[in-house]
């Protein structure tokens, strides 16, 4: 069941930083981007997070040519990103429903 | 110009909070060991100061944590019996090590794991030490003084242990809310 569990706010933005390869720092730097800077996560929370996800092969270390390890998304992770964006569509707009008035989808 | 001072913190989140003070105030960590800190003068304020407790890593996690930290732009001053001291520029932003609920209760669960251990190792040695007084040996002494060591060393690691166990809590209860 854990598939339909909720994310959290930081795994889901990094995994969603890994559509593109990027190292520890450069996933920092995309999140509090497209965060508009609200979402900044600590170095240790990533690293906590990478080594998570890398053990759920929701993501996968790219082999080792700089210094800087890279990682990137692979289709499980992409899969779970897919699921999160469904459950985010249902309370978003049970949301709007309820609060603003609108039409129930 | 350099500063030497001598303290013992038993709350290690105090003792981050005295050397960020000391940085404030231009006085900037060089290096720590067992209740003494080298500090050197400089600008005000230009670092934000943060231990980590690391004690369980095993020594290629530890290199490949450290990696991760530098190229995030933290600079580690240095690593001591299982803690660490890093430093990133004020400049920067803020410099959290954890920043969110769940990653912060996985923190205070590994401290927790790794103090209840030394806890009751020194408890329990002590207790040991002290019971052979009375025991007509040579080592007598030796015994019953190491006992007293342990035990002030138990009671020592029971004050950040209540600590890690109230905030967890706390943060436990969060969760239930927030994420």
């Amino acid at each position: 069941m854990e598939e339909k569990a909720p994310l959290t706010e930081g795994v889901y933005y990094i995994l969603l930083s890994l559509y593109e390869p990027r190292h520890g720092y450069g996933i920092m730097q995309f999140v509090s981007e497209l965060s508009n800077g609200r979402v900044v996560l600590g170095a240790g929370t990533i690293y906590g997070a990478i080594k998570t996800l890398v053990n759920r092969k929701w993501i996968i270390p790219l082999d080792e040519e700089g210094r800087k390890k890279e990682y990137v998304i692979t289709d499980t992770g992409k899969l779970m990103v897919e699921y999160e964006i469904k459950r985010l569509c249902e309370l978003y707009n049970n949301g709007l429903a309820i609060a603003k008035g609108e039409d129930l989808p | 110009m350099r500063k030497i001072l001598y303290r013992f913190f038993v709350d290690f989140e105090k003792e981050e909070k005295w050397v960020n003070e000391m940085g404030a105030q231009g006085w900037h960590l060089q290096k720590f060991s067992f209740g003494r800190f080298t500090f050197t003068k400089g600008e005000p304020g230009t670092f934000i100061y943060r231990n980590e407790f690391i004690s369980g890593m095993s020594s290629n996690e530890k290199k490949d944590y450290f990696e991760f930290l530098k190229d995030s732009g933290i600079s580690i001053i240095n690593e001591l019996g299982g803690w660490v001291y890093m430093k990133k520029a004020a400049a920067d932003g803020p410099f959290e090590i954890y920043t969110d609920t769940k990653s912060k209760i996985a923190y205070y669960k590994r401290m927790l794991n790794i103090f209840a251990l030394l806890f009751i190792i020194n408890a329990w040695m002590g207790i040991a030490n002290i019971s052979i007084f009375g025991d007509k040996t040579s080592f007598e002494f030796v015994n019953q003084s190491v006992g007293i060591f342990n035990i002030a060393a138990a009671l020592l690691i029971a004050y950040p242990i209540i600590k890690i166990i109230k905030s967890k809590r706390l943060l436990e209860k969060d969760l239930q809310f927030f994420e």
